[in-house]
């Protein structure tokens, strides 16, 4: 298939939009990318999915918003390997962050985000991230010994003479809540569990 | 005193050019002159005898030319004043500045009398003065003894000059000399380096004009008028090279082993040893860091050569021009753990890979990994610390690896067809000709796959390759019995050492900087050094040659030509000067020095610029020639003409701004009548004081205009600064005082920043009234 470039396209727009994003720690780095894929070499998430940084930068170049939609963004989890390693002062894994912001402005991925819906609610009840319960098969899959190891973490911690962890205060749970629901953390919350559990 | 010297004005029509526009009528009657006559024209010969039978007639002790531009005919000029001194000559530019710009004929005519009336009070500040005239010594001094800096000092010798070559190491030759194979892309075949290099190191052995200090350095330097004084260090040999026959049989019978830098330490040599077989000084010498010092190599040599002691020698070197030829290293592999250098033997770098492959190697030519094996597939990675922003890394393009790549790749395939050679790029850089060349190593069936490796991990007996095949989108793991490294080229440690030594400018990258990297690519920024090969920027061993002898080629425009000054620079009172050194420390073109427990300033690189009167609190410098009077009279010759109501801009210009403004009028643009061009050595000149003096004596605004690329420019935009401060603070609009960037070409913008800032006054004085 051809793909067409009228004269009123601007391609570079869209990177533009990424530069100017607040998470953009380096200014032009995504302009300067000549698709070297140092940064595709090093990823896991590349080795294990369909995920491509250099094909995500190559995309937005291209001014292909499409890339939003993409379910492949939703692999990175920011190993930062991408941001270290790239020649030309890239990140790609900053990229993907303002990428997935830009999905969930536009309503796109919040089936994603609903996963993640129990991080969020640790926030409310202890204060703190916590590992959602949903994973807990996964990581247990993945990391042999991992569910022992959780079960028993108090005994393991008694035994090494470590006090139990320290947890946040009930004074600071609430103070947490506050700024969370102040700063419409909470109505976004909502949002994405709504659209998920109509 | 001077208001009774007795001035000549000599108005010139130009064929129409200038009287077309401007009354000169009107101009003689304007003007109190003891001689003023007008002429069809001036610069034609016969304008030689009208100035000087006027001179002699009137008895005129100064001239003003009004006429075209001095930057067209000032020095015909200088001339036809003669015998007055030529510096008692100035032109008002009452054609490019005037009649080419302006159009309404009475304005016109009111702003050349200015001009004139402004030349004439800046003529009688003038003094009588010659040009200094330098010659600098002949001999030169060329540092680094590689293919640069012997092509640079055999250009030299072959024209006559005497020529020191001074290389720290035993031997000269440089990296050419262990490079095994080089190439042209022409020829689309591999060459034996040495024995390209080798008929080079017999000429320049055999040149008389040539003398070759090895184990040694420049330690100090000094310079005076064009001469350098370079303090130089040599360090003992061990080994006599008169008695010495490189026999060998010292190292036969030394019982230390030490890797052999010279193979990239792939093997050994001895404590005393020869660096290569074609090395010169034809002589073994001994590496005293590692000798045990135990007297057999003594007590074999039949010659009677070795002399186990020595101290350096320091000798002083006088010589007029410095070539700078110190070459550079390659990028440490330490700094880029992921490749697995210094992790494993059979991951090394592309001049390893030259080393083993090259026939006087460490494995006499034959390509075999440690373990003794020929290799099945070697991959080869580029961009190593180059094009990399990485910390430690590059971001230049070294210019050579990818050629040098195909190069070693073809060499490969040339005897071991059976091994696979796989090359990882970014891009294939292969300019001009050398594009035919990586056709023909295509054609070698020598693979390509783009994309740069992020790691190379050891698996069983082999490596992986870990890279994205960027073309296909797809993650490959690339099995290797061999990696190879193509490594950035970086400024040596004797370039950057030398750069310190000789207060030489360097790029943010560590090479030497040219003065001018497009129109200057050999000169430095200090007047007579110039530099040559790697030194300056990665490149090749032609463009090396190139460079080298571009650089001879400049130091004979010296040798013979001399060079001619103006002598406006600056001067110390030694009565007065505490030898603080504060001007040394100024002085942005490296001009002044401590010599003798004076201050020394070099005529060549002084530009008078006047930055060092400022710091000098024993008012102990000047600058020949009155700059600063003649600042003063040439504001007071214009603001003297001033009639009610009329507007005055003084714009201040050195010769670029001040080119830049002929231009104006050379292509028939206008700008209003209010601006008032006066021309300056260097616009730092104009100090503080003379604004202000402008600005209450009538001028209604000032505009000071630098090339960005002087030197200069970001102090006279600093002060510019503090003097709208100042302006401000005297309960002055500082808005009256600007600064611009001129360049010549941009003379359009000029024109317009001209006009604009007209506009910008008007409206200031609406407002002021």
């Amino acid at each position: 298939m051809t793909s067409q470039q009228k004269i009123t396209d601007s391609p570079i727009d869209f990177a533009e939009d990424i530069i100017e994003d607040v998470k953009n720690s380096k200014d032009d780095g995504v302009l300067k990318c000549v698709q070297c894929g140092m940064c595709t070499s090093t990823c896991p998430a590349a080795r294990h999915s369909d995920y491509n940084p250099r094909d995500i930068i190559e995309r937005v170049l291209d001014g292909d918003v499409t890339i939003m939609e993409d379910e492949n963004i939703w692999n990175c989890f920011y190993c930062y390997t991408c941001h270290s390693v790239c020649p030309v002062g890239n990140s790609v894994c900053e990229v993907n962050q303002i990428l997935k912001q830009f999905a969930i402005t536009n309503g796109i991925g919040y089936d994603k985000l609903y996963e993640y819906m129990g991080f969020a609610d640790s926030y409310f009840t202890a204060a703190i991230g916590a590992i959602p319960e949903i994973f807990f098969e996964d990581i247990d899959r993945d990391v042999p010994g991992w569910w022992d190891f959780r079960q028993n973490l108090d005994e393991i911690r008694d035994e090494l003479e470590l006090d139990p962890p320290l947890m946040p205060s009930k004074e600071v749970i609430n103070e947490v809540s506050k700024i969370l629901t102040i700063t419409g953390f909470k109505d976004k919350i909502d949002k994405i569990r709504e659209s998920q559990e109509e | 005193m001077r208001d009774d010297l007795k001035v000549g004005v000599f108005l010139c029509e130009c064929g129409g050019n200038i009287a077309d526009i401007i009354d000169l009528d009107e101009v003689r009657k304007s003007l109190d002159v003891e001689f003023i006559g007008q002429f069809e024209n001036l610069c034609s010969l016969n304008g030689r005898k009208i100035i000087r039978d006027a001179i002699f007639d009137h008895d005129l002790d100064r001239v003003v030319v009004a006429a075209c531009s001095p930057i067209s005919h000032e020095k015909t000029f200088q001339d036809y004043v003669k015998p007055l001194n030529p510096y008692l000559m100035d032109m008002a530019n009452i054609r490019e500045q005037c009649s080419w710009v302006h159009d309404d004929r009475k304005r016109a005519t009111h702003k050349a009398i200015t001009l004139i009336n402004a030349s004439i009070e800046k003529v009688k500040q003038s003094d009588a003065v010659d040009p200094i005239y330098c010659q600098t010594p002949k001999e030169v001094a060329v540092i680094g003894g590689g293919i640069a800096g012997m092509n640079a000092a055999l250009s030299l010798a072959k024209q006559g000059t005497k020529v020191t070559i001074i290389e720290q190491s035993p031997s000269i030759g440089g990296h050419m000399a262990k490079i095994g194979k080089v190439f042209s892309p022409v020829k689309i075949a591999e060459e034996c380096g040495m024995c390209l290099l080798n008929p080079i190191l017999n000429e320049l052995v055999w040149n008389e004009n040539i003398e070759v200090l090895t184990n040694s350095k420049v330690i100090e330097a000094e310079r005076r008028a064009g001469t350098y004084n370079l303090i130089v260090e040599q360090s003992p040999r061990y080994v006599d090279t008169e008695k010495c026959i490189a026999c060998g049989k010292c190292a036969e019978v030394c019982e230390v082993e030490v890797p052999n830098d010279w193979n990239d330490n792939l093997s050994m040599r001895k404590a005393i040893y020869r660096p290569f077989g074609q090395s010169y000084p034809e002589s073994y010498v001994i590496d005293m860091d590692n000798c045990s010092k135990c007297g057999d190599c003594f007590r074999t040599c039949n010659m009677k050569a070795i002399r186990l002691k020595g101290k350096p020698e320091k000798t002083l070197l006088q010589v007029g021009s410095i070539i700078v030829a110190t070459g550079h290293k390659l990028f440490d592999m330490e700094k880029r753990p992921e490749y697995g250098y210094t992790r494993y033997a059979d991951v090394i770098t592309q001049s390893e890979l030259g080393r083993i492959t090259g026939v006087n190697g460490p494995t006499k030519g034959k390509l075999l990994k440690s373990n003794g094996e020929v290799p099945k597939r070697v991959v080869m990675i580029q961009c190593v610390g180059s094009r990399d922003e990485k910390p430690d890394g590059h971001r230049y393009c070294s210019k050579i690896c990818c050629t040098v790549a195909l190069k070693n790749a073809n060499i490969i395939k040339h005897k071991y067809p059976d091994t696979d050679v796989l090359i990882c790029y970014t891009d294939v850089r292969t300019p001009g000709m050398f594009e035919k060349y990586y056709k023909h190593t295509q054609e070698n069936e020598v693979r390509f796959l783009r994309g740069r490796p992020g790691e190379v991990v050891k698996k069983g007996d082999n490596f992986i390759v870990r890279t994205e095949d960027t073309i296909k989108g797809e993650f490959v793991e690339i099995e290797a019995d061999m990696v190879v490294l193509s490594t950035a080229m970086e400024p040596s440690l004797g370039t950057r050492e030398i750069a310190e030594i000789l207060n030489i400018g360097t790029t943010e990258d560590g090479f030497i900087k040219e003065s001018h990297p497009k129109i200057k690519p050999v000169a430095t920024d200090v007047q007579g050094i110039f530099v040559c090969g790697t030194a300056q920027d990665p490149k090749d061993i032609t463009d090396s040659i190139m460079q080298a002898t571009a650089a001879a080629s400049k130091v004979s425009e010296y040798n013979y030509g001399g060079v001619e000054i103006e002598p406006f620079i600056a001067e110390i009172d030694n009565e007065k000067c505490t030898v603080c050194g504060d001007c040394i420390s100024r002085c942005k073109y490296k001009s002044m020095s401590i010599q003798d427990d004076e201050i020394y300033i070099d005529p060549m690189s002084c530009t008078g610029c006047g930055k060092c009167l400022v710091g000098c609190k024993e008012r102990a410098i000047t600058v020949n020639g009155n700059v600063d009077e003649k600042i003063v009279a040439t504001i007071n010759g214009v603001l003297s003409k001033k009639r009610e109501g009329e507007r005055m801009i003084l714009v201040f210009l050195d010769n670029i701004g001040y080119t830049a403004a002929d231009n104006i009028g050379v292509n028939r643009l206008s700008y209003p009548e209010s601006i008032h061009i006066i021309k300056v050595i260097s616009v730092n000149r104009v100090s503080p004081r003379h604004i202000r003096y402008a600005l209450e004596n009538g001028a209604d605004g000032i505009f000071i205009g630098e090339f960005p690329g002087d030197l200069m420019y970001d102090e006279v935009e600093r002060k510019i600064e503090k003097v709208k401060e100042c302006i401000a603070e005297m309960g002055q609009n500082s808005e009256r005082v600007t600064f611009s960037k001129v360049y010549i070409p941009y003379f359009t913008g000029l024109a317009r920043k001209l006009t604009d800032f007209d506009k910008k006054i008007v409206e200031l004085n609406e407002a002021e009234l």
